[in-house]
């Protein structure tokens, strides 16, 4: 909402706008911006033409006399637009124009010339060129053209909150501003003059819809001349942001910028059978309005309409057929209540947020139909001419009873904390127009003022009396603690465990939206059935992706292109799933770290190997994770999702068959839809089951106090023998502690299909120090088990 | 007998001139296996005795042992000689490069900043007696809407530009209009009020949330942490009490906190709160040019927050005449913005490593 400091003016006594600024914000009403209209203008004067020739050096240009107020100047010029005698603006030597072009006295082409001559555009005030601005014939030579254009004001962006269209008006915040200052208030007049022949017998009105409309008031004036408004009534418009169309709709539009209260003007002389039925649009029925659009209607929407067909959209925008034109004569004025719900309805319906919908929607004051209805008629006949005819023609279903609210002055202190004596807080209240009935110790009931619907309950009172003290003036106190210390929740410890584990091994956290396009998220999962939005951003935001992969996959295709090679990225978000999820949650939501990985293994240095990465660090990295979260035993298997290498790929599977993740190298054609290398590396693992199998507190074991006896052990086996089968079966050996792989080699003299593994196997007993036969016999008999197990051939 | 005791005082004579001219560990070892080595020339000496009197054996003996003792005493000190020649050559021998960068196998991690913030955040309130709590993403419009005090067709809703979910591609084909993805952490407040179902109750609710505006200033998505305190007795006071000790906690000591009348529908009375600017000290002015932060106002706008409305205790389950309570809600990018000098929305969600690698 856009006010004006002068305006706001003519109602009450105003501090200077930075003090008025900080009050509204003050008590709610917070003032985004102020801008003061004239700035720049400063030197900037009504100055008239007295003489004008021509240059005597250059033929575009003319020599002019100039009467500002003073001695007259002699101003060399370069437009033609003007004829002596004309009031233009001149900008005085020393003047800095809005455009940052500073004044200064020069010689043009060898003539002397005390300033500059102004177009509107020089002066910031329009784009268009179009030569000198002509003023005003009326206006004083020397007077500031700020002044002169009513520019010399202060416009203050204020941001009305939803439960306050009360303050949607100069009025109202002025009333708000009276109250806080203490100040008398000064409403704009109230009087009306009629004549001629009743109202009503020009004009019928009927509510078919009281539910919707609860009162519908209409007046006549005829005899109008509809043509431009004078200036002030533009200016002022303008000033509020609002487009100056005519003198009829100007004043509908002052009384709304005014009042507060929405209103229409129709020609009369279209409307069927002079007469005007509030109903609901019937199947089928459309409407042109006013801006050019036929629109077909829903039984819901709200109609104004004459006998034969609908003539507006009920508080939200006005027919074509009705519109004042340039011969309308006779002005049907309209102002009515309209109920707020069904007006957003059919706004939204429709796609159309006009002045009066944003108003209706929030709640216009029932009491100011009339006054503002008065207004509008004696500012049309003021403006256009004509006659307003006696009486209001009406109806009225449903008459405003205003809301009564209890308040007990206890309960201010229980909800603030600051005792407000009960006398304070009906002054404060009175001054916001609620007044007090039946008031005692215990508290007083209110009657809520018509154009505070907001207000409600007791609650609503309170906040009215904090809003005028200030929050300031309640203390700083904490709650009495609790009786518990709250744990970490189990998702939280286990998502702060991965992180930690990720960071360790270095990566860096990503965080991407939860949309992706559908076919970034069948690439990755095609048999997935994504969550769609209706309204998305794009549709390359169009569902929410069913594994995190995708956008992965996204930032490192970005990061190449912006040449970053080397990464390490994860993400720790959700997924989603279009099957209802636990506790009424409408959709499934599946916690899930995803991590790739890309480039080299160290960062680059001069110690640094310069290695790619390979699937064995994606794997390290999962292991970093079950072993920052204690999850043990795990079993990897050679199984692939869809976007996996169907070779390169292992899956985890912990305790009880529970899934956890795969860990693979992309599938060449999932890398080659994301722009990536083949050398991709990535994996996903599901926050749930992490946590199933979380062990978060470690066991302690005890040091054990024998020592160990090391053996390594070479063997040959056929490929297909999984490294796993060789350590099991080495680790049945009961006096085995652990078997490592330390070795791994393929090529001559091995044969095609075979590999040879070396593993260093630890041998301890906790009882004893084991002696070189027992530790021998083992040996000899994991010798034996892995040639009967796998096929294994001692390596000589 | 004299010839014996003059092959040994040779001995040491030549020992005492060939160690003083050694001139590494080495060739000393090698000096001392030469004169008493099982096969060196003091031994061989001694197998000269066999030859000799008795009587004169243990005169030869002592003599042979002092040689012994001197040659290998002579050759202990030179070793520690050279030990210290060589250790103090290194001491004061050719330094190492110390700007020669270290070895790194592994580049450093990174949280994201969002990630940073939030859980600090919740530590902070995780210390003044809040657990953390959570609710889906995607959301029934009564938890988001509705059961906050914003009824269908409430003009409320315009501050909240939703994304509503396709019903066609949900399972169980619910409503049209009836899923969206929450534009707040507030419904969280309500399902944490029906979930615990009895006072008192304080929590944090960090998350994503989703409002369909997208330019430099509004993300699709972006990040909130709600707080909610019901109990017996909770007052204003301690709403002012609670945010000027996070804010102090997470901005620095000297914060000051200010709170402005504003509407959200779910509390009542509502607030925003403003903090001291962090980065002008809220003198509005910084190097004697305006602050562009606070836009020289020396506060910034950081916190919703406010009574809980009656009728929202109500939705939760709650007796609104017995328990009283306080919610707030803050932004967390604006709060990493702050904290971390960062200008640009955007870069959040670009995740361009030469953004997260900064953090
Ligand atoms: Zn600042």
């Amino acid at each position: 909402m856009r006010l004006s400091y002068q305006w706001l003016s003519e109602y009450l006594d105003l501090p200077p706008v930075e003090e008025v600024a900080r009050r509204l914000t003050a008590v709610g009403l917070e003032v985004e911006a102020v801008a003061r209209r004239g700035e720049g203008l400063a030197g900037v004067v009504v100055a008239r033409i007295v003489a004008s020739e021509r240059h005597p050096a250059a033929d575009r240009l003319s020599i002019t006399r100039v009467d500002a107020g003073g001695e007259p100047l002699q101003v060399v010029c370069g437009a033609t637009n003007y004829r002596v005698g004309d009031l233009v603006p001149l900008a005085t030597v020393g003047a800095v124009l809005p455009g940052g072009q500073r004044i200064e006295a020069a010689r043009l082409r060898g003539v002397e010339s005390a300033g500059m001559l102004c177009s509107a555009r020089e002066l910031g005030l329009s784009d268009e060129a179009g030569g000198l601005l002509l003023l005003d014939p009326g206006l004083a030579p020397g007077a500031s053209i700020a002044a002169a254009l009513g520019l010399d004001d202060a416009i203050l962006e204020v941001n009305v909150t939803p439960n306050r269209p009360d303050a949607l008006s100069h009025l109202g915040v002025a009333r708000e501003l009276a109250a806080l200052l203490g100040v008398a208030l000064r409403p704009p007049p109230a009087a009306i003059a009629e004549a001629g022949a009743p109202a009503a017998e020009a004009l019928r009105v009927r509510i078919e819809a009281p539910e919707r409309c609860h009162r519908y008031a209409a007046r006549v004036v005829e005899g109008v001349r509809v043509g431009p408004s004078p200036a002030w009534l533009a200016r002022r418009l303008e000033a509020c942001g609002v487009r100056s169309i005519s003198n009829v709709v100007d004043a509908t539009n002052l009384v709304l910028l005014e009042l507060g209260h929405p209103l229409h003007a129709f020609d009369l002389d279209r409307v069927a059978g002079s007469e005007i039925v509030v109903r609901a649009a019937r199947p089928g029925e459309r409407l042109t309005t006013l801006d050019g659009k036929d629109r077909a209607l829903d039984p819901d929407d709200l109609l104004v309409a004459d006998r034969d067909r609908g003539s507006a959209l009920a508080g939200v925008m006005g027919g074509g057929d009705s519109e004042i034109s340039a011969g309308t004569r006779r002005v049907l004025v309209e102002s009515a209540w309209f109920e707020p719900a069904g007006v957003r309805r059919t706004s939204k319906r429709h796609g159309l947020k006009t002045e009066a919908s944003y108003r209706f929607e929030r709640g216009a004051d029932p009491g100011m139909v009339g006054a503002a209805l008065d207004r509008c008629a004696a500012l049309i006949a003021e403006l256009a001419g004509g006659a307003v005819r006696p009486g209001v023609v009406e109806a009225h279903p449903r008459p405003h009873r205003p809301a009564e609210v209890r308040l007990r002055w206890a309960r201010v202190e229980e909800l603030l904390g600051l005792p407000v004596p009960g006398d304070e807080i009906r002054r404060i209240l009175g001054g916001l127009g609620f007044s007090a009935a039946g008031a005692d110790g215990e508290g007083a009931t209110f009657a809520v003022p018509s154009w505070r619907q907001d207000v409600a309950i007791e609650e609503d009172l309170v906040e009215e009396v904090v809003r005028t003290l200030g929050y300031d003036a309640i203390p700083e106190t904490l709650p009495r603690p609790g009786l518990d210390t709250p744990a970490p929740t189990p998702e939280s410890v286990t998502a702060a465990r991965v992180r930690d584990a990720l960071e360790a091994a270095g990566f860096a956290e990503a965080i991407n939206f939860s949309f992706v396009a559908p076919a970034e998220d069948a690439a990755v999962d095609p048999g997935a059935r994504p969550v769609a939005l209706r309204n998305p951003i794009s549709a390359e935001l169009g569902v929410l992706r069913s594994s995190l992969l995708p956008s992965l996959l996204r930032n490192a295709a970005t990061n190449l292109r912006r040449h970053v090679t080397d990464l390490r990225l994860y993400e720790l978000a959700r997924a989603f799933g279009p099957s209802a999820g636990s506790g009424d949650a409408p959709v499934l939501e599946r916690g899930e770290v995803a991590g790739l990985l890309l480039g080299r293994r160290s960062p680059p240095g001069w110690a640094a190997s310069g290695e790619p990465v390979d699937l064995h660090d994606a794997r390290a990295a999962v292991e970093a994770v079950l072993e920052a979260l204690g999850v043990a035993p795990v079993r990897w298997e050679g199984r692939a999702e869809p976007w996996c290498h169907p070779r390169h790929a292992a899956a985890v599977v912990g305790e009880g068959r529970i899934d956890v993740g795969t860990v693979a190298e992309l599938h060449p054609r999932v890398a080659a839809a994301f722009d990536l290398p083949r050398a991709t590396f990535a994996f996903r693992l599901d926050l749930a089951a992490l946590g199933a199998l979380a062990h978060p507190v470690a066991r302690y074991h005890p040091i054990p106090r024998f020592p160990a006896v090391l053996r390594d052990l070479a063997v040959v086996v056929d490929e297909p023998v999984e490294v796993a089968r060789v350590v099991d079966a080495i680790r049945a050996e009961p006096l085995v502690e652990a078997a490592t792989l330390f070795d791994l080699y393929r090529g001559a003299p091995l044969p095609a299909g075979r590999k040879s593994l070396a593993l260093a196997i630890r041998y301890r007993s906790p009882e004893r120090t084991l002696t070189d036969a027992e530790v021998d016999a083992g040996h000899r008999r994991i010798v034996a088990r892995l040639a009967a197990d796998v096929g294994a051939v001692l390596r000589g | 007998m004299a010839d014996l005791l003059a092959q040994l005082e040779a001995l040491a004579a030549a020992a005492r001139g060939e160690v003083a001219a050694a001139a590494d560990p080495r060739s000393l070892e090698d000096l001392r296996v030469r004169f008493l080595g099982k096969k060196g020339e003091i031994p061989a000496v001694l197998r000269g005795m066999g030859a000799l009197a008795p009587a004169e054996r243990p005169r030869v003996g002592e003599v042979a042992n002092r040689v012994r003792d001197e040659i290998e005493a002579l050759v202990d000190a030179a070793r520690g000689r050279l030990e210290a020649a060589r250790l103090e050559a290194e001491l004061s021998g050719a330094p190492v490069d110390p700007t020669l960068p270290g070895r790194r196998l592994l580049p450093r991690g990174h949280r994201h900043p969002i990630t940073r913030a939030t859980e600090e955040i919740a530590a902070i309130f995780g210390r003044l007696g809040y657990e953390v709590a959570s609710g889906p993403e995607v959301e029934l419009d009564w938890y988001n809407f509705e059961a906050l005090n914003m009824p269908a067709d409430h003009p409320a809703r315009d501050m909240q530009d939703t994304f509503y979910v396709d019903a066609a591609s949900l399972q169980g084909a619910p409503r049209e209009g009836a899923v969206l993805l929450r534009t707040h952490t507030s419904p969280v407040q309500i399902r944490a009020m029906l979930g615990r179902g009895r006072p008192p109750i304080r929590i944090v609710c960090p998350g994503r949330v989703y409002r369909s505006d997208y330019d430099q200033t509004h993300s699709p998505m972006f990040h909130q942490v709600e707080g909610l305190c019901v109990d017996e007795g909770i007052t204003f006071a301690d709403l002012k009490g609670t945010l000027a000790a996070f804010a102090r906690a997470f901005f620095g000591p000297g914060t000051r906190t200010r709170f402005r009348p504003s509407y959200f529908p779910f509390v009542e009375p509502g607030a925003e709160v403003d903090v001291s600017c962090s980065i002008c000290g809220g003198t509005g002015r910084r190097d004697g040019r305006r602050c562009g932060t606070c836009k020289e106002t020396g506060w910034l706008e950081v916190l919703g927050a406010g009574m809980v409305h009656p009728r929202v205790l109500a939705n939760g389950g709650l007796d609104p005449a017995r328990v009283t309570g306080f919610a707030f809600g803050m932004g967390v990018e604006r709060l990493a913005m702050l904290r971390h000098g960062i200008d640009d929305l955007r870069l959040y969600f670009e995740n361009d490593l030469r953004f997260l690698e900064q953090f």
